[in-house]
């Protein structure tokens, strides 16, 4: 921020001050505006020397959106450390974790290297509740080397008590920014101002030592023919000191200045182009330069001094001018500021300048065109910002407006309010224009399946949404962009249903969306269609659904949003995986990953699928109770939703099948009398029949019921369910004494096994001793039954794939200098000394790492790591 | 972007509405003033004391606009007893 003439004094005292007062965790500088805290900021950063490394954000003026903040606060720490990570920039999700972005804050800032401070400035502009209690949290938990300084108009509801009590809290107010009179000595001076010792005096006291009293005072008196007389009708007027030094001020201005700063005071940042635009002439850079080096109120935003912002009191005080002097002109600027943004991808100022130009038809039609896309970026908070700055009424009859009330209500689960508002949309379409219809439908139908899926209402809406097939034919590349959105967001939603359906379509429809996504610049929308694809791919070759889950979850990694609840029909569909196969251990690492993705999200639809791989995990480990207690979790939740899922058979079987399994055979008989027809007719629940049938000691009406099965009459989820069949199959004949055909049930069940090397249908049903009973010579498939005896017998297969182990994120330098301590019997305090870091910087990699590894504690972890191969030396980096 | 929204007809037939003085130090011009467009202004002194009726929300509005162009509150006093529903029983304090 190196700039010409910058007319800021040293103001040494106030400097070493707040020296004195970052040595503190914490450091709040609260003041009334124009007190100085920016410039006292401003200074303390450049100063020639500045030791500490800083990380320096503004908070946007009138901020509502937490995510916005918290993007900002992380590209400020990241840009401070320097870009070490390969990660991809901070990306917004409609999906915000407050949380899980101050852990991604804390983690980054506790592999810091030496002190950080980080500096946030207008502080006050911030209004959300809830970014402010992700804040305290941030503060109240910063690592050893990162300290905060934060400036604000006023006391803000930060709970610091525990900083205060530790002696960790600064605090900077009013009366220590207020001007000496030496110094308002010195900065006359330093402007070049000639004025009497008695004249300064005056100046100090009718400004009371108000930074932004003096420095207007100075702009006015530098130049001035009589600085004297200047002081003296300043200090003989009752007004308030703002009000006259700006008036005087502009007074002061040439014409072209003052008109300028009036005009341009619509506007949150200018920069030369717009200025001229809103002024109606030329060279407006060159005078927002010269205002900036005059340290007029006019600072600017980036290197290059293209973008330039006013000071905020100095911004208000004109706008109040420039409504009194020229009223008639205000909507114009606002309406001609709007399209300027509008071209420049400025969407939500530019919807904002039409809301104040009064514009509400205009601004309406704006947030309809956008708001899929500004939901996408992550905007929701600011979506529901603008929706609010409607005047009560208008946007009633309006059913663009209801349609975005209603996707809003359904990211928030409010669904009966969602219905409503997308009831008004679809009475008020038949009125919309026709150039409005397509997009109206396609945005009506996607809500509609976006809400049928959360309530579980999946049949009735599929075949409605079928038009969405149909390419968009486009008009301009803008309205492509906004139909390829919308349309992306339509084939998510679509694929969802269908995959929750198990229809042959939803794998073409996913794979569609994520495409249009990539290409339309959405990683969101991509790793949300991934992870549904990964879903949808379940009944494919379990290699194809591993390298999709892997796809997946590797680009939601690279994104931070490895463990975002949306990811996880990626992450339990590959957990469901490895337990078919086996590898129950990987399972459950990746089911226990799932449950950390979900702890904000309870919808029954993905809960389900939580539990039938939890009882799946336990079958294979041969805990049948336990096992149990999960197939009658998901079952319940189950019938929760308002059709039957794809699994619902599956869930159903297996419910009976266990409680045969562990004597309830009774109870088993009561719950298949209660079936439906469906239900009761599908393979899986013959497979249950079976199961009940041999529990009863009834091997003959096991048999004739799994002829039903393998005859075809019986549809069946997939061929996993045949394995499960010719396995029952092959107990009966045991039963009954018929060794040859009960080898050869089981040689067909392993021969359907053996491409995906299933082993849970073999555990589940048994088949041990029938097993045990082949004769060795005979089978083709020795390798896979040796899989199944080793998980028979109670030991979880190795990881066949190196690959699909979860080290959810990599180990930071500094994670893995602590990691490689773990297996010793050092104490934390003690590897802290040995690394010469503190005891709280160790705890916070203990935690990053534990995390990291999903571990739970040290010895996992070090088993964990060596399982990763993160201890030996070769792997360190 | 702050907006200076037009003024809003308060406490005209609004029971919440309570009149209100409240005293800034120093004499506002046209300019401040044109961000109170529901009060009056009387000087008083070396300060000047904006009347009006204002409910909750418009009190909290006045106070941000006073926060924000940098104004020195002196006072704020209620002119008119604020009227209580017998049924609510809130003797709360104001």
């Amino acid at each position: 921020m190196d700039r010409a003439g910058p007319r800021l004094i040293g103001r040494g005292d106030l400097l070493a001050t707040l020296d004195r007062a970052v040595a503190k965790k914490v450091t709040i500088i609260s003041a009334p505006a124009g007190s100085g805290k920016t410039s006292l900021l401003r200074a303390w950063a450049d100063r020639p020397g500045q030791p500490h490394r800083l990380a320096v954000m503004q908070v946007q003026r009138d901020q509502q959106d937490a995510q916005q903040f918290w993007l900002a606060l992380l590209t400020a720490v990241r840009q401070a450390c320097a870009p070490t990570s390969r990660a991809e920039p901070p990306t917004a999700t409609p999906d915000f974790n407050g949380r899980a972005m101050v852990d991604r804050v804390l983690s980054e800032l506790a592999d810091l290297r030496g002190l950080l401070i980080l500096v946030i400035d207008d502080l006050h502009e911030l209004i959300s509740p809830d970014a402010l209690a992700q804040l305290t949290r941030l503060l109240t938990n910063l690592p050893g080397d990162a300290h905060a300084v934060l400036a604000t108009r006023r006391d803000l509801p930060l709970h610091l008590q525990q900083l205060r009590l530790a002696g960790e809290l600064a605090e900077i107010r009013a009366a220590d920014l207020r001007f000496s009179e030496r110094e308002t000595r010195e900065l006359l001076d330093a402007s070049g101002v000639a004025l009497s010792d008695a004249g300064a005096a005056l100046l100090h006291q009718r400004t009371e030592g108000w930074a932004a009293g003096l420095r207007l005072a100075v702009i006015s008196l530098a130049g001035h023919p009589d600085p004297e007389l200047f002081v003296a009708e300043f200090s003989g007027s009752d007004r308030t000191v703002a009000e006259y030094l700006i008036a005087e001020m502009l007074e002061r201005q040439p014409d072209d200045v003052k008109d300028l700063l009036l005009r341009t005071s619509v506007l949150d940042r200018v920069n030369g182009e717009l200025a001229d635009l809103l002024t109606g002439s030329q060279g407006s850079e060159r005078i927002l330069l010269a205002l900036e080096d005059a340290n007029a109120f006019v600072v600017s935003l980036d290197p290059e001094r293209t973008w330039f912002r006013y000071h905020h009191l100095f911004a208000d005080l004109l706008r109040l001018e420039l409504r009194r002097a020229l009223p008639a002109e205000v909507p114009g600027l606002h309406r001609r500021a709007a399209d300027w943004l509008i071209q420049h991808g400025h969407i939500a100022d530019a919807i904002r300048h039409t809301q104040a130009a009064g514009d509400w038809p205009g601004a309406a039609r704006l947030l309809a065109d956008h708001s899929f896309s500004l939901t996408i970026d992550g905007q929701a908070q600011t979506v529901r910002a603008l929706l609010r700055a409607f005047p009560p009424g208008a946007p009633a009859d309006n059913p663009e407006l209801a349609l975005i009330r209603a996707g809003l209500n359904i990211a928030r689960g409010r669904l009966d309010e969602a219905a409503a508002h997308l009831a008004v949309a679809e009475l008020h379409a038949e009125t919309t224009p026709p150039d409005r219809q397509r997009r109206l439908r396609v945005a009506i139908a996607s809500l509609k399946l976006s809400l049928a899926t959360r309530r579980g209402h999946l049949a009735s809406v599929t075949e409605q949404a079928k038009f969405l097939d149909s390419p968009v034919t486009g008009q301009s590349d803008e309205d492509i962009a906004l139909d390829n959105d919308l349309r992306a967001v339509a084939l998510m939603n679509l694929g969802t249903v269908e995959a929750s359906l198990a229809l042959a379509d939803a794998e073409r429809h996913l794979r569609e969306g994520a495409v249009l996504a990539r290409e339309n610049g959405r990683p969101y929308l991509e790793v949300r269609c991934l992870a549904q694809l990964a879903f949808a791919s379940r009944v494919r070759p379990f290699a194809t659904t591993r390298r999709r889950c892997q796809e997946a979850i590797a680009l939601a990694e690279r994104h931070g949003w490895g463990l975002e609840p949306w990811i996880a029909p990626a992450l339990i569909t590959l957990a469901a995986n490895l337990v078919w196969t086996g590898e129950l251990g990987e399972g459950e690492r990746w089911l226990q990953r799932t449950e950390r993705a979900l702890q904000t999200d309870t919808g029954p639809d993905i809960r389900l699928l939580v539990h039938i791989v939890s009882g799946m995990l336990q079958t294979g480990r041969g805990r049948r109770h336990e096992a149990l207690r999960e197939f009658s979790a998901a079952e319940h939740l189950g019938s929760q939703l308002a059709d039957s899922h794809a699994l619902a058979s599956q869930v159903t079987g297996w419910l009976l099948a266990t409680q045969a399994r562990v004597g309830l055979p009774g109870e088993a008989r009561a719950s298949l009398a209660a079936l439906d027809d469906e239900r009761a007719g599908s393979g899986e629940v013959g497979n249950a029949r079976a199961v009940i049938c041999l529990a009863e000691g009834d091997p003959a009406a096991a048999l004739a019921t799994v002829t039903d099965v393998l005859g075809g009459t019986a549809p069946v989820i997939g061929y996993v369910t045949l394995v499960e069949t010719y396995l029952l199959a092959g107990l009966a004949h045991r039963e009954l004494g018929d060794q040859r055909a009960a080898h050869q049930a089981a040689e067909r069940a392993l021969g359907l096994a053996e491409p995906d090397r299933l082993v849970l249908p073999f555990v589940m049903t048994g088949s041990g001793e029938l097993l045990e009973a082949l004769p060795r010579h005979e089978t083709a498939h020795a390798a896979l039954l040796a899989d199944i005896r080793d998980v028979i017998r109670g030991s979880s297969l190795a990881a066949k794939d190196q690959s699909s182990s979860p080290p959810a994120e990599e180990l930071s330098p500094t994670e893995l200098r602590v990691l490689r301590y773990l297996p010793t019997n050092l104490s934390r305090p003690e590897i802290a000394s040995e690394l010469s870091l503190s005891v709280n910087t160790v705890n916070t990699h203990v935690r990053n790492i534990y995390a990291k590894l999903h571990a739970r504690d040290r010895s996992s972890a070090v088993q964990r790591a060596r399982e990763l191969r993160l201890l030996s030396a070769g792997l360190m980096r | 972007m702050r907006v200076h929204l037009p003024a809003l007809d308060h406490g005209v037939m609004d029971p919440a509405s309570v009149r209100y003085a409240i005293r800034i130090h120093g004499h506002l011009g046209a300019t401040v003033l044109s961000a109170f467009p529901a009060l009056v202004s009387q000087h008083h002194g070396a300060d000047t004391v904006l009347t009006g009726l204002l409910d909750r929300s418009a009190l909290y509005g006045v106070l941000a606009e006073v926060e924000a162009l940098g104004l020195e509150l002196v006072e704020i006093r209620q002119l008119t007893p604020q009227r209580r529903s017998p049924e609510s029983g809130d003797s709360r304090s104001p």
